[in-house]
């Protein structure tokens, strides 16, 4: 039993100690020793076959040098003889330990040395700049920067920070001058919007381009209410998705709500006519223009309708906006559904929306009011 | 070496492994002088290895661990003992040159690896033949390629398998594409960052993907998250970018998708990573699969990839305590969900320890071998009864996912007094379910190793949530070859063993050590 045991020597009993003791003792470095033994093991065959194959693959390379021939696949008829392995016949025979003969390791996919030891970090060393070093290369062990010995500008992106912080980095990167591995966040674009996105913020635009957050959420509720349940999955989702019009316009910027208007009154008459009414609900002062064409236009419309825009118009001149929305209740009994939601948070745009659904019903009159 | 699809060794000529480009035939020269000496030699090394093997890798250990001393009496030894490949004699390590210089026997195996030593060499020696021979022993329990295999090989075109054919009608990945990059933070995405790692690095997909298994180029779905999956791969494997990956598709994607089930996960607010796990596993079945929609409940088997990886089926069976009778359910699972509150109280009230760490043994136990008590309408008594239920795992997937229920919402799923159970959940590298499935143990020990050797799975995944539930951060372990890595949305790291086995999982994803 002795002979066999304690082969670690890392647990030993004392020599007074009771026979229990010492077995257990010795149990216990057994056990040590295999696993010692294990990770040697495995090790050992990873080296080891990585030094006979770059054995191999030296000796192959000398042989189709050699051969001179044009197909690179053939076998050529040569036999060559290195320190380490024989070629002959296609075949390639070991000399000697691969361990010993072959000092270094090449890469069996791209045939260039393997890179030994990390270029940072935890166990590194300078490689040789003379080399021309396979491209997978031991990973770096550093506090700070990831396995490539990478790092990136300023913090992390999202959790706790404020968009201000998130837009002061966008900025930051490109004047300084920084060394290669420190990396930046990276731009994507919104497949929606086509529009580029910082990374950190992707999410979020999304969210607001083309997800139900926000506003959207509740139009989608609605929408989805008036479909009584809707159990074809698909109707809800991809008539918001078809539409780009109202929603997508909705969603943009309030910037360009000006522009927008602009390019649609060149597009159709009618939609122009009634716009300028509602929209001055909000902006009163900013399109004086659009408000003679109304005017124009008006004159075509029928009597009914006339007296409609005629009330609206002029409450909204007069009153301040919370009182418009009083004012205006006796239209919504004619429009039915299109009011937005008083407390609705982006009041401005959502009217516009609104105009635009007034005006397309009252384009073709035959057609009642579309029911939003 | 790889397991290439070699034409098996016929019964009567043992055959050395054919040459191949970048490798040596033998593992020394004394191997290639034992092989040389005729077919003979060959037939009986090889047919002798392989009987070592099987008496090392089929049956107790005791047998290959006892040797004979000097005196002719038998030692058992911890340690690894030498069997001789020429003779049917197994001697300690310090026996060896002895037993070598009066038999001229120079190659041993070692009696706990299988791996054959030279003693002219001196060394361990990793002969292509012969260790093809070992690994598929380890891999499979087999030294043939399965007899599925083989019947596909029938099929299959020849020509295709021609390395030649290969290389001409590839474009070989650079040596750094090797799949390990981060994803960038979209902005409380790290719960969907950790399950696309985990998905990245699960060796089915990843074959999946990187053969073609999705034909984006053919797919009409606009905005498929198959596609974006697909793209995401060739990204994190055929390129040599090092930097983090921007999952614009796949979030595009997640939000465009209108999944009933789903919708509270569609927001611009940090989610659940188990909640996105199902939402994409049930987002690629649809993509992938037979179409119809995953029916909760229902035995639902289909072939495409997401269910081939990570779908089993459970057995619930219902004793009735009136009149015994039983009734069973099967139903398909995508992940066992393990309740830890229940077993927390119950340890607290039993130790009065403050915090108790548990086991993953612990709650599979409590879940698929107790059985518990409920109430039963038995179609026999014609009335509610009480009756038993026991829960065990009918078919075990190839990637076993559990989650750890770490979250507890008392109310509805947006009550916001919900509470995270923090308690240390203990989980093992290598994990055997053999207890939890219906499979009984049988007499025989070789059937048992077999047996046990379908039900082992390696831990192949870790997702962790860190920090408490509101401003928590999820983060991933992911087992490449043997080297772990640490997954912080763009950042890779080395993680230590003992840092993954340390972490507070919440899923946990094991792969089956054999496809058999």
């Amino acid at each position: 039993m002795n002979a066999a045991t304690g082969r670690a020597g890392v647990v030993r009993a004392h020599d007074d100690a009771g026979s229990m003791d010492k077995l257990a003792h010795s149990v216990l470095d057994d056990v040590l020793y295999n696993i010692i033994s294990d990770l040697l093991m495995k090790t050992h065959r990873e080296e080891k076959t990585a030094r006979a194959t770059t054995a191999a693959i030296r000796v192959e390379k000398m042989a189709s040098d050699a051969s001179e021939s044009s197909t690179p696949d053939s076998k050529p008829e040569v036999r060559i003889e290195t320190d380490a392995a024989i070629y002959e016949d296609g075949k390639v025979l070991l000399k000697g330990n691969p361990l010993k003969t072959t000092p270094e390791i090449l890469c069996p996919k791209c045939h260039l040395p393997r890179l030994l030891h990390p270029t940072d970090g935890k166990g590194s060393k300078k490689p040789d700049p003379s080399i021309i070093y396979c491209k997978k290369h031991p990973y770096i062990d550093k506090p700070g920067c990831d396995i490539y010995g990478q790092s990136w500008v300023g913090p992390g992106p999202g959790r706790g920070k404020k968009k201000k912080d998130v837009e002061k980095n966008t900025d930051s990167p490109t004047p300084e001058q920084r060394p290669p591995n420190v990396l930046s966040f990276p731009s994507a674009t919104c497949s929606k919007c086509k529009r580029c996105i910082l990374v950190t913020r992707l999410n979020n635009h999304m969210g607001s381009c083309i997800g139900n957050s926000g506003r959207n959420a509740s139009r989608a509720a609605a929408q989805k209410l008036s479909n009584g349940g809707s159990q074809h999955d698909g109707t809800p989702p991809s008539s918001q998705k078809a539409t780009p019009t109202p929603g997508s316009r909705a969603a943009s910027p309030k910037k360009r709500d000006a522009s927008d208007d602009d390019e649609e009154s060149e597009n159709s008459h009618k939609k122009k006519k009634h716009k300028p009414a509602v929209t001055k609900k909000v902006i009163i002062k900013t399109k004086p223009t659009l408000k003679k064409e109304k005017v124009k236009s008006l004159s075509s419309l029928s009597q009914e309708q006339k007296a409609n825009y005629d009330n609206l118009t002029s409450s909204v001149d007069v009153a301040p906006k919370k009182v418009v929305n009083k004012s205006v209740s006796p239209i919504k009994k004619l429009k039915v559904g299109n009011k937005p939601p008083l407390g609705s948070p982006k009041p401005k745009v959502k009217h516009i929306r609104e105009a635009d659904g007034e005006s397309e019903s009252s384009g073709t009159l035959s057609s009642p009011p579309a029911p939003h | 070496m790889s397991a290439r699809p070699t034409t098996p060794a016929s019964p009567k000529n043992a055959k050395v492994k054919s040459p191949s480009p970048g490798s040596p035939m033998f593992g020394c020269e004394h191997v290639q002088l034992l092989f040389g000496q005729g077919q003979e030699v060959m037939n009986s090394s090889i047919a002798h290895y392989k009987m070592i093997l099987r008496g090392i890798f089929d049956a107790t250990p005791i047998v290959p661990q006892t040797s004979t001393n000097q005196e002719g009496r038998p030692v058992t030894s911890l340690t690894s003992n030498y069997l001789c490949l020429q003779c049917p004699t197994t001697v300690s390590e310090d026996d060896r040159l002895k037993h070598g210089t009066k038999k001229s026997h120079r190659f041993y195996v070692d009696s706990r690896s299988g791996s054959l030593y030279c003693q002219i060499c001196d060394d361990l020696v990793w002969d292509p033949t012969l260790e093809e021979l070992r690994v598929r022993k380890i891999g499979t329990g087999s030294f043939t390629i399965g007899r599925k295999r083989k019947h596909d090989e029938l099929f299959t075109d020849s020509i295709k398998e021609d390395p030649r054919y290969i290389s001409s009608n590839t474009t070989i990945a650079s040596c750094r594409a090797n799949g390990l990059r981060g994803i960038y933070n979209a902005g409380a995405t790290c719960y969907q960052n950790v399950v696309l790692q985990s998905f990245l690095h699960n060796p089915l997909l990843r074959n999946f993907y990187l053969s073609d298994g999705h034909h984006s180029n053919d797919c009409q779905v606009p905005h498929c998250l198959s596609c974006a999956m697909d793209d995401m791969f060739q990204d994190f494997y055929a390129l040599e970018n090092t930097n983090g990956y921007t999952a614009a598709n796949i979030l595009s994607g997640f939000w465009i998708s209108e999944r009933k089930a789903f919708e509270n996960l569609v927001t611009t607010k940090e989610q659940d990573a188990h909640e996105f796990f199902q939402f994409l596993a049930e987002e690629l079945h649809e993509r992938t699969g037979d179409g119809k929609k995953p029916e909760s409940g229902s035995e639902h088997s289909c072939n495409c990839i997401i269910h081939q990886t990570f779908y089993g089926k459970m057995l619930t069976t219902t004793t009735c305590q009136n009149c015994n009778g039983t009734s069973n359910s099967v139903q398909s699972f995508l992940d066992l969900s393990l309740g830890l509150d229940h077993l927390v109280q119950k340890r607290i009230r039993k130790t009065g320890q403050k915090k108790p760490a548990l086991t993953l043994k612990e709650c599979l136990d409590e879940e698929y071998i107790k059985s518990d008590k409920c109430e039963y309408r038995c179609n026999h008594c014609k009335g509610t009864q009480q009756a038993r239920r026991h829960t065990t795992i009918k078919r075990l997937p190839n990637v076993l996912s559990v989650q750890l229920k770490r979250f507890e919402y008392r109310q509805g799923r947006h009550d916001r007094a919900a509470s995270k159970i923090d308690n240390g959940v203990r989980f093992p590298l290598q994990l055997n379910m053999l207890p939890y499935t219906q499979r009984v143990r049988s007499r025989d020990s070789r059937e048992n190793l077999e047996l046990e050797r379908s039900c082992t799975y390696d831990l192949l995944s870790v997702v962790v949530h860190v920090g408490e539930i509101e401003t928590g951060h999820y983060v991933s372990y992911c087992r490449v070859g043997d080297q772990w890595f640490k997954f912080n949305d763009h950042k890779v790291e080395l993680a230590s063993l003992s840092e993954v086995l340390g972490a507070q999982a919440y899923l946990l994803f094991y792969i089956i050590r054999s496809l058999a």
